[in-house]
């Protein structure tokens, strides 16, 4: 048994033994271990070189890890928030997502930037955004999005493992969420693959990230009242494992997509449309996009609640696609 | 589960094709690869296999039948299974009807073309079940009709026979109202008002023999299609001076015919061009000095081509005095030998039949013929006397030549045409 950040510390730690190229800096990375422990102690081991410190300037680290990625080694930049990752917008979406196409495919990018995000801690309106959307809207970035700890070991490793630039998102809330994680040192989850978490045949549940555990909730509640519902983890945004939620829905007739980003042009969208293209006749009720209100999130955590969907909120959306009331 | 066999396309240009014979009858069981049915294309006939093993259970096109490409012609399936739901797809209206075996029956109140308010899923299920939907309640929001309604229609739909249920879609009869009387409810075709037309008691065919006229243009147009190398060429012509060449004429009193002109047109352009005017014969070309304008006339039981002579020398009125004279002759069967021999040329006008061109087969030993469509009037671009292109609504008229490439090339014919259109749209030059 390990706990998400245990599985992504595990996983730093194994690819760093395994590859003297791999190396982590940020912010607070070194001795305080990062805010949620994803590093902790691992400066014992490997030393300030390998896990550096750096000062707080996310255009400057992250900058660095590009250009240390462009010269052969294979950084993992951490932020502390993605809500920073508009500080260093032109570092990620300019330079890392662009380098390798704008120089002809002559540079690698094998580089890694990993944050965590999300609600549920009242860390209120610039540390509590999901923004995975927006990566998967920029071509050039793979978007990794692990919801338990096993794929978050081995989307982790893949990433590592990958010549290409990934943006690796946690949750803040799944940190401390324990399960197994497979003890070989070469487990990989591939990107691209979804993961179905509940099989089920009225209607199929699209979430990420702590918006799993929730969906899985509602699938729990919906089964108490006779309605089974299917959810998905599409685990990765780029690239989008389309197929497997459309033979899903080829199934169930019936499309939920819920999120914590907001709402609006929120990656639900883009699977909305996806799926209508291609199972459009098997569709027995419109498709529901359940995401964030677009509303800065609230400090206040009540409020805070009632801005993000809500599992009642996932139950009768479900209901209303199954025409029960 | 009951597949349907398509036209297949056969070759690249192919865009339907003649099923000659069926090769297995309704009913009879066919396997994979054995031969289904003959076909024909504009260029080959061929034998198809069957794709697939299965019992023919349907034929819906009958031998003799023209059909487009990937249309269905069959359905293949286990024997009983209900194929109303693939006979559904397999009619849409660009399909070539199949002869109707009866009046056609009065499209009940609320049958399709009633738009019904249906979800895709359940547009999928009645389609695959030959589920009609608005028979189907719907408990969606605003009537919706959802996949559960098209089952649960299904579980409660009285069972049918195939054949009950392809008659009842003919007829278009709602099964919901017919009572079953087979085993457990079950609708046979017994079972639905109305009857099947019977067929005469016999019909057969008859031989005639063929008049003399009838033998001698079988003779001609085989002979002409059999000798010459035919080619033709179109061409689009304003008719606006024709028109008002008539009308000048008629103010004087004198009819002339659209008719009338092109022979007159005709006659002219031959003398520019004797090529057009020549015959072949053996390994000689024949040129003649006269210009003889043949003018088909449609007759009881065939046609005729009475012969103008010396077109290019007696002028227009007397191109209509003597072509008004010999149609007269023609359509009373008075005309002589001589009359309808000679010619070294031929117009033919098919426009009152509305035809907006057509080609004609050249009426040996001429080497030519200008079929004649309808004028009409269409929009035609023209630059105005500003140098501005401009929109404009004019008489126009399309000519086709068809010409024997043997002795008159591609581009002769063209500029013979070019000419013909340059003498109709300038008639002052016929002076």
């Amino acid at each position: 048994m390990m706990t998400y950040a245990q599985a992504i510390r595990h996983v730093i730690q194994q690819e760093m033994r395994r590859d003297p190229r791999v190396f982590v800096m940020g912010e607070d990375v070194e001795k305080h271990g990062s805010v949620f422990g994803t590093t902790r102690d691992l400066y014992k081991e490997f030393g300030p070189d390998r896990i550096r410190n750096t000062p707080i300037s996310e255009s400057a680290f992250v900058g660095a890890a590009l250009g240390a990625a462009c010269a052969g080694m294979r950084p993992i930049a951490e932020l502390m928030y993605w809500d920073f990752a508009f500080v260093c917008a032109d570092q990620i979406f300019n330079q890392m997502a662009k380098t390798r196409y704008v120089f002809g495919g002559n540079a690698k990018i094998p580089m890694v930037l990993r944050s965590q995000q999300g609600t549920g801690r009242g860390n209120a309106a610039t540390h509590s955004q999901s923004l995975e959307s927006i990566f998967m809207h920029i071509p050039g970035l793979k978007v990794a999005c692990p919801s338990a700890p096993a794929d978050a070991a081995g989307l982790l490793r893949t990433a590592i493992r990958d010549d290409n630039p990934v943006c690796f998102f946690e949750h803040k809330m799944l940190y401390t969420t324990q399960a197994d994680v497979p003890e070989d040192p070469d487990f990989c989850v591939p990107f691209g693959k979804a993961s179905i978490r509940r099989e089920g045949a009225d209607v199929t549940i699209v979430a990420n990230l702590y918006y799993v555990s929730q969906a899985l909730e509602a699938a729990e509640a919906l089964a108490r009242e006779g309605i089974s519902a299917e959810v998905i983890d599409p685990r990765t945004l780029v690239p989008f494992d389309y197929d497997t939620i459309a033979e899903s829905v080829k199934k169930t007739g019936r499309l939920v997509v819920v999120h914590e980003a907001h709402q609006n042009n929120g990656w639900g969208a883009q699977v909305v449309s996806q799926i209508c293209q291609m199972a459009f006749p098997y569709l027995d009720a419109a498709p529901v996009h359940l995401g964030a209100k677009a509303c800065p999130l609230p400090f206040n955590p009540a409020l805070e609640a009632a801005v993000i969907p809500s599992v009642s909120e996932i139950v009768a959306a479900c209901k209303a696609a199954c025409y029960v009331s | 589960m009951a597949s349907i066999v398509i036209m297949p396309k056969q070759g690249l240009m192919m865009v339907e094709g003649t099923l000659t014979k069926w090769l297995k009858r309704e009913g009879e069981p066919v396997a994979a690869g054995e031969p289904l049915f003959e076909m024909e294309t504009d260029k080959l006939t061929i034998t198809m296999d069957a794709e697939a093993s299965g019992t023919l259970l349907k034929i819906i096109h009958p031998e003799g039948d023209v059909v487009p490409i990937t249309r269905p012609i069959a359905i293949l399936g286990e024997p009983g299974e209900d194929i109303s739901g693939l006979m559904e797809t397999a009619s849409p209206p660009e399909a070539v009807p199949a002869p109707a075996a009866g009046p056609a029956p009065a499209v009940p109140a609320g049958a399709p073309g009633r738009r019904v308010s249906a979800s895709p899923r359940a547009r999928l299920r009645a389609e695959e079940n030959g589920v009609d939907l608005t028979a189907v309640p719907g408990s969606g929001p605003g009537g919706l009709v959802i996949e559960r309604d098209v089952k649960a229609h299904l579980t409660s739909r009285p069972a049918v026979t195939p054949l009950a249920a392809n008659l009842a879609k003919a007829r278009g009869v709602h099964l919901s109202d017919v009572a079953g009387s087979g085993p457990r409810g079950k609708i046979t075709a017994a079972d639905l008002p109305g009857e099947t037309p019977a067929a005469p008691a016999s019909r057969s065919t008859r031989a005639v023999p063929m008049s003399g006229m009838r033998r001698a243009i079988a003779r001609n147009m085989l002979a002409s299609k059999d000798a010459n190398a035919q080619a033709c060429h179109r061409m689009n012509v304003d008719m606006t001076a024709v028109i008002d060449l008539r009308r000048q004429y008629g103010d004087l009193g004198v009819r002339v015919s659209y008719n009338d002109v092109l022979i007159r047109v005709c006659a002219k352009a031959l003398t520019d061009f004797p090529i057009v005017n020549a015959s072949v014969e053996g390994d000689r070309i024949l040129y003649h000095d006269y210009v003889n304008v043949g003018n088909a006339v449609s007759v009881p039981g065939g046609l005729i081509v009475p012969v103008i002579r010396d077109a290019d020398l007696i002028g227009l009125t007397g191109i209509a005095a003597r072509s008004a004279e010999l149609i007269e002759k023609a359509r009373e069967g008075r005309l002589t030998e001589a009359e309808y021999h000679g010619g070294t040329f031929t117009v033919s006008s098919l426009g009152m039949f509305d035809l907006d061109d057509f080609v004609a087969i050249i009426n040996p030993p001429e080497s030519a013929i200008l079929a004649v469509g309808k004028i009409a009037k269409a929009p035609v671009v023209i630059t105005n006397p500003l140098g501005e292109d401009e929109l404009a609504i004019r008489p126009m008229c399309t000519l086709c030549l068809s010409y024997d490439h043997r002795i008159i090339d591609g581009a002769e014919a063209a500029r013979f045409l070019q000419r013909v259109k340059h003498y109709l749209q300038h008639p002052v030059l016929l002076i």
